[in-house]
């Protein structure tokens, strides 16, 4: 295993694109309830999903022109969130090829870049692994 | 509506696209935005997306991430509403409601319940029909 990895309870491998399904929400949900007892947890986004931690969202979505001044949580204002509710039990990593591939680049702080050739090293950092979705 | 009086139909089949992503920029959204280009536009749910026209109140949706609670995910029941206030007239498949066993009163009111003994106009009465 690589050393600098830290070992986990649990990868949430988040293979499929948002805005298709509910799935990032059932994997922040999945988050938020492991952190919250106690767990370690790894986030890994691949494909479309890199672009839920980058830089370009800032911190708030677009205006909605029917809610003018209502502020939105962009996904990587949400991102941080997380990191900073968990700083020491959350590790955040992204894709380094479909980051590039798909325009991710740069992420937000404390997302760690990893090349896809290492993912097995990130498989054997947890006790359990949960693929959602495809890329 | 269009120069020659119209109407555009808009179908929807798909629900759940992602609300912690999407929050208030869902397809109903796209859809008024439509409604208000066109001066009014047909919508058919279909599917799962039915129940976007499900009359029952339910606690506003939401999800705890790190210390931040998000109460701004999406509402298509209350997104129908405003819909049917704006002039739009919303369908729902009647086979399709069926599939949740539901009674006479499940529907919003306003909303028209399509199928055999109330069938949608035919598609080549309106100027386009499109999927969102």
């Amino acid at each position: 295993m690589d050393r600098r990895l830290p070992r986990a309870d649990v990868l949430l491998a988040i293979m499929g694109p948002p805005h298709i399904s509910d799935m990032v929400t059932s994997a922040v949900r999945l988050a938020q309830a492991l952190l919250e007892r106690g767990a370690t947890v790894h986030i890994w986004t691949c494909g479309h999903a890199t672009g839920l931690t980058s830089a370009a969202l800032g911190d708030s979505k677009p205006r909605n022109v029917v809610n003018w001044s209502y502020d939105y949580p962009s996904g990587a204002a949400l991102a941080a969130e997380l990191l900073d509710a968990f700083p020491d039990r959350l590790s955040w990593y992204s894709c380094r090829f479909c980051t590039e591939e798909r325009g991710s680049a740069p992420h937000i702080a404390r997302i760690k870049q990893r090349p896809p050739f290492k993912f097995t090293e990130h498989l054997d950092a947890v006790d359990s692994a949960l693929f959602l979705g495809v890329c | 509506m269009s120069e020659d009086g119209r109407r555009r139909l808009l179908i929807i089949e798909r629900a759940y696209r992602g609300a912690l992503e999407t929050q208030f920029a869902d397809v109903l959204y796209l859809a008024r935005e439509l409604n208000r280009q066109q001066g009014g536009t047909d919508i058919l749910l279909r599917g799962l997306a039915v129940t976007y026209a499900a009359a029952g109140a339910r606690p506003a949706p939401t999800v705890v991430a790190g210390g931040r609670t998000v109460d701004t995910l999406p509402d298509p029941r209350r997104s129908v509403r405003t819909l049917i206030e704006e002039g739009a007239v919303i369908w729902a498949e009647e086979d399709d409601i069926a599939l949740f066993g539901t009674g006479p009163d499940w529907l919003l009111p306003g909303v028209r319940r399509g199928g055999p003994s109330n069938p949608l106009p035919a598609w080549s009465t309106y100027r386009g029909v499109y999927f969102l």
